[in-house]
């Protein structure tokens, strides 16, 4: 093995055991009880508090709501049953983040159709070549014109 | 392409003034809840005045009126000469008038009726699920529940007489049809 080859085996070498180490330390750990709850507490909107989360909010609502959670935390209940039975209270208006598939979803879309629409666009230009000048453009009386006065002018 | 464009900044001019304009139109104390057209949730509290049972269930075919209330909440003061009326004229008719208590304490609570004088039953919430469960912001809120058993409306904020009554007269008019 040449001292190239080697060197490229130790870079190849290091690159994986950069990304194992990064995948191990990013793999899905299992919450505990009081994680999961903080987890959808974080979820659900203050119904009586200024953009707050229940896991944030110092109220009383917030503090119901969160006993709510850990009550059905403990039952087994899943992060979705439980997330329904507040939207079925209060509608989707109670989770931070709307469900892409209603009203509120639009909150999502827009800036993604924005960003599609941009990337069309540039496309366009790109696919176009030079950009196009705003107005018609000279006409060949004006070109005609102008050709005659560069060429007039003194070297 | 400058047409494109053209049309596509009309387009996105029209879209927010679209926007606003709904967003604008909207009463900010219309808050939408899950929980109006849909069967009231049932529940199983304690009376505030003895300790007895209470189930939304024991007033099936009746029409409800479900009354969130503190002894803490001053809006909760204002609208109970209202709820006082309203209850001296449908007592003992088909028309029941229930408060829930919650955020509150019962001993608080049973000094507010007593100095009230109020007469009609009112349930603890101690945990405030049943508030949850009907999707209450805050004290007082009312929700009007038909003798079908579905929330047919509900009231945000101190009720007056004239919306407790209409509220009541409409139900009454859709249970006999």
């Amino acid at each position: 093995m040449t001292g190239s080859s080697k060197t490229r085996w130790i870079i190849v070498a290091a690159i994986l055991a950069v990304g194992l180490a990064i995948a191990w330390s990013a793999r899905p750990q299992p919450l505990t009880a009081a994680e999961h709850v903080d987890r959808i507490a974080a979820e659900l909107r203050c119904p009586v508090c200024q953009g707050l989360s229940v896991q944030d909010s110092p109220s009383e609502t917030a503090r119901s709501m969160r006993a709510l959670v850990a009550q059905r935390v403990a039952e087994g209940r899943t992060d979705d049953e439980i997330r329904a039975e507040f939207q079925r209270s209060y509608g989707d208006w109670i989770l931070l983040s709307p469900p892409l598939l209603s009203p509120s979803g639009l909150v999502w879309l827009a800036p993604l159709a924005a960003v599609a629409a941009g990337a069309w666009l540039a496309w366009r230009r790109a696919r176009g070549g030079a950009p196009v000048i705003a107005g018609n453009g000279p006409t060949a009386a004006e070109l005609q014109r102008l050709r005659e006065l560069v060429a007039s002018e003194p070297e | 392409m400058n047409r494109i464009a053209r049309y596509s900044a009309v387009a996105l001019i029209v879209g927010l003034a679209l926007v606003l304009t709904l967003a604008f139109r909207r009463d900010p104390h219309d808050i939408k809840t899950g929980t109006v057209g849909k069967p009231a949730p049932a529940f199983t509290l304690l009376s505030l005045a003895d300790g007895t049972s209470i189930s939304l269930d024991q007033y099936k075919g009746k029409i409800v009126i479900l009354n969130f209330w503190s002894s803490w909440c001053i809006p909760c003061k204002e609208e109970n000469p209202a709820l006082t009326n309203v209850w001296e004229r449908y007592r003992g008719t088909d028309v029941v008038l229930l408060g829930v208590v919650f955020q509150d304490s019962a001993d608080a609570a049973r000094a507010y009726t007593s100095q009230l004088g109020n007469t009609w039953a009112s349930a603890i919430d101690d945990s405030g699920q049943v508030a949850l469960s009907y999707g209450v912001f805050g004290p007082p809120e009312t929700y009007f529940i038909g003798a079908d058993g579905v929330i047919a409306g509900r009231h945000i904020g101190p009720i007056d007489e004239a919306t407790l009554m209409t509220g009541i007269e409409t139900l009454r008019k859709s249970a006999k049809q």
